[in-house]
């Protein structure tokens, strides 16, 4: 019964949603606030990924909400888990070749973390995604060593001094230019490393801080105490 | 220095990021930084205020114009209800600061202001999606604090308001992925001006997710099935944040939203309509309850469904009274829950029944509750009776002859059970033993704040009023909106 | 027009895992699901035919071939809140686990409308 009640609303709900769905036409250029974005990005901001231009520039405010949301999350999860985070990992023993492959790996993960996060302002990819994939890079060797530890310690630093990095860079913008997140740093040439004002220096903070923050997220997970 | 409404969120944040590097050393100073913050804040929402009456402030952030960059409106509506937050959140701290004993604190702490920091986004943003950013920073901080106490029953109340507030944020995406197809823009105020341009068939049913989304959050009824567990089961100054803040954030968000828009005549119809069922159902559920912050969190939903059919009402007395009731509420409310948090905690259990005689062995709180019981009851000369009367005349002006009748059965039901409680405590035989444990002054002094300003409007209701009628005005006046957000 | 089917049907079936099923670990799998049909309905609106990426890496891009960019850093930040979620609802979960011994929703639903 409560299947078939299910069925029935979700599939009123779906038919209206896709009927006004259908409304909008698929693949076609829309005259919206993107082609402005598109056409002005590396003149204003100096990037030259226009998604990057967008989420740490143009809508910086939500980025610096988004950061906030996973460091919600962490510390809701800390706190919700609190007094259930025991010592070791409940994990069967890896094999030898999961091991040396893994800390193989291991570095070179990390640093393609880091270059993604560096170069977010140039090719795809930026704080998050590099932050991401030094999690994974993290949770290979959680997998393959029992006994591999972060420094819960650190991770607080990190965590904690990246996320008062992205606020002061947003305080430096009010205090030396107009606007809270506005760049106050010269814009350089595009396509170079060394370009586009503060979106590397807020872009560096985020892979930091997501990095951190997802590897807290995984030890804690796999911690915990059945 | 020059203030900025960006303060609001930014130092919040700034402090949530400091709280666990001072946690290291010292955990009494984590208890503190809540408190400087929110009073630094408060200030700063003081001395901002006269500017907004001259002309909304509305400040770029990243130095792009509107519609390109993410802009904050804070008119004198935001003014309004942001330092009404932060006030009350400041209380709420003063409360919590003996309150709260169980660990982890510091990640009360940060949970607590960042909850306050997403409310003042939602109330300050002008931009659709980062309101959603702030709706889901306010959801996530409260689905922790909710299970904060990390009891059986608190889980499950948490488990049950992520899973309804997930469909919340999912609806509220849908429709804000649709308004960008439509309109092609993210700014409120452009999208304002667009809106005329938009076929009927998606209109409608982007209206229908905004208000389902936000629906949810404000407790309109049959969206509301969170509300009573969270509200009896977080730690019980949290209870007072879902009512004074949580609440009271997505009711502006979707009245903003109905007014600058859908403002068609069928959106105030449905606000009206929803607003009295939800009303007269919560009143009676509220009539059953057995344990006294179920109750109280039943009579909340039944404020809530009050200040939606002023809304509903639509004139500028109605919404004059229903920014007059949300603020009434957010005081009452908060007062009622502190009270009723150390009544739980002295009686030991969260039974009504458990609370028989303890006005006489704790008088202190037992005052507090009673006179918050009587405020929001809405008898003279407290602050609940003003707002009530603006409610009852502007709706018998707008004609709804019906929906008076109901508000007044509805407030007779609310009689009836917030005096048996208050009965219960002078008038039955004292059976608790526990006269050793007091409430400690911060906890008294926290609930004396409130009660003072209740009774204070309730002589002197102009020293509110003064605030609400620019609050009421900048909420109608679709023109302004436009023309101040787009800096025009 | 065959993406918005898609994911409008990754969203509706999200929505029935959520509505209808007990374990709650698949309750969560749902909202992963509603969230995965969200964000690709999202990403679909701001396809362009024959669009490229939105970066400019080499000489000679220009922007009338390239995708709308707003709807891909509007997924990023969906994405994440997602994540946060599905975060926090994992460690209720396991709390309820902890409380109940069990991953059965009728058996854990004491608190009633």
């Amino acid at each position: 019964m409560r299947k078939v009640t299910a069925i029935f609303v979700l599939a009123i709900f779906g038919f209206y949603m896709l009927s006004v769905f259908l409304t909008i036409p698929f693949g076609e250029k829309r005259d919206n606030v993107g082609q402005h974005y598109l056409a002005n990005t590396v003149k204003e901001t100096g990037a030259v990924n226009t998604v990057t231009s967008i989420v740490v520039s143009y809508r910086g405010f939500d980025t610096l909400g988004e950061v906030t949301v996973l460091f919600l999350a962490a510390t809701g999860l800390g706190a919700i888990l609190f007094d259930k985070k025991g010592k070791k990992r409940r994990l069967q023993h890896a094999s030898l070749i999961v091991r040396v492959g893994a800390h193989l790996l291991y570095p070179l993960i990390v640093l393609l973390g880091a270059y993604v996060f560096v170069h977010g302002h140039l090719t795809p990819g930026g704080g998050f995604q590099g932050g991401a994939i030094i999690a994974t890079g993290v949770l290979l060797m959680f997998m393959s060593y029992r006994s591999f530890e972060t420094s819960h310690k650190a991770l607080i630093y990190i965590e904690s001094l990246a996320g008062i990095v992205f606020v002061l860079a947003g305080f430096s913008g009010l205090i030396w230019g107009q606007s809270f997140l506005q760049n106050v740093l010269p814009l350089g040439e595009p396509g170079r490393l060394l370009s586009a004002g503060i979106i590397p220096i807020i872009y560096i903070a985020v892979g930091f801080k997501v990095g951190a923050e997802l590897t807290g997220l995984l030890d804690n997970l796999l911690k915990t105490i059945k | 220095m020059n203030f900025s409404p960006v303060h609001f969120i930014a130092v919040p944040l700034l402090a949530a990021f400091l709280i666990p590097i001072i946690g290291r050393f010292s955990k009494e100073v984590v208890k503190l930084i809540p408190g400087a913050v929110l009073l630094y804040l408060s200030y700063v929402a003081i001395s901002l205020y006269p500017h907004t009456l001259q002309k909304p402030i509305v400040e770029i952030i990243a130095g792009f114009k509107p519609p390109f960059g993410i802009t904050l409106y804070y008119g004198p509506l935001a003014a309004f209800l942001v330092t009404m937050i932060m006030i009350v959140g400041f209380v709420i701290w003063l409360y919590s600061y003996k309150f709260i004993i169980r660990e982890p604190l510091e990640k009360y702490y940060m949970l607590f202001l960042l909850v306050i920091a997403g409310a003042a986004g939602i109330m300050i943003t002008g931009d659709i999606f980062n309101m959603f950013v702030f709706l889901e920073i306010t959801s996530i901080a409260a689905y922790s604090l909710t299970a904060f106490l990390r009891d059986k029953d608190g889980a499950e109340a948490a488990f049950k308001y992520l899973l309804i507030g997930s469909f919340s944020s999912t609806f509220y995406l849908i429709a804000v992925m649709l308004i960008y197809a439509n309109t092609g823009t993210l700014n409120i105020a452009d999208i304002a001006t667009k809106m005329q341009s938009v076929p009927n068939q998606p209109k409608i049913f982007i209206m229908i997710l905004f208000m389902v989304g936000f629906g949810i959050e404000s407790e309109l009824f049959p969206l509301n099935g969170w509300a009573p567990d969270a509200y009896s089961q977080a730690p019980s100054p949290i209870g007072g944040v879902f009512g004074g803040i949580v609440v009271k954030a997505s009711t502006y968000a979707m009245m903003r939203f109905a007014f600058v828009l859908f403002d068609f005549r069928s959106t105030f119809e449905f606000i009206l309509v929803m607003g009295v069922i939800t009303m007269v159902i919560a009143e009676m559920s509220a009539m059953r309850q057995q344990q006294i912050k179920r109750m109280l969190a039943f009579s909340s939903i039944g404020q809530m469904g009050l200040v939606m059919i002023a809304f509903g009402v639509g004139t500028d007395a109605s919404v004059q009274a229903a920014l007059f009731q949300i603020f009434n509420h957010a005081i009452i409310k908060t007062l009622l829950f502190l009270a009723a948090g150390y009544l739980v905690f002295h009686s030991g259990s969260k039974k009504i029944s458990a609370l028989d005689g303890l006005g006489h062995n704790k008088p202190i709180t037992s005052f507090f509750f009673a006179l918050g019981a009587l405020a929001i009851i809405g008898l003279p000369p407290f602050a609940g009776f003003w707002s009530k009367l603006y409610i009852l005349t502007s709706t018998a002006k707008g004609g709804f002859l019906t929906v008076i009748v109901l508000i007044l059965i509805s407030g007779i039901i609310e009689a009836v059970y917030y005096l048996r409680v208050v009965s219960r405590l002078y008038f039955k035989k004292d059976v608790s033993k526990d006269s050793v444990r007091r409430t400690p002054l911060s906890g008294i002094v926290a609930m004396g704040v409130l009660a003072i300003v209740i009774i204070l409007i309730g002589f002197y209701p102009h020293l509110i009023l003064e605030y609400i009628q620019p609050a009421a005005h900048d909420l109608i006046d679709k023109a302004s909106y436009i023309k101040f957000g787009l800096l025009n | 027009m065959v993406y918005y089917i898609t994911a409008i049907l990754l969203i509706l079936i999200g929505m029935y895992a959520i509505l209808t099923k007990k374990n709650i670990i698949k309750i969560v799998i749902g909202l992963s699901i509603v969230d995965s049909g969200v964000n690709l309905l999202l990403i679909s609106i701001g396809y362009i035919k024959n669009g490229t990426a939105p970066i400019f890496s080499v000489e000679g891009l220009t922007p009338d071939k390239m995708v709308d960019p707003i709807p891909q850093a509007l997924v990023l930040t969906a994405i994440v809140i997602g994540l946060g979620v599905t975060a926090v609802a994992l460690s209720l979960v396991i709390r309820l686990y902890d409380h109940h011994k069990t991953l059965n929703i009728n058996k854990i639903r004491k608190l009633k409308w």
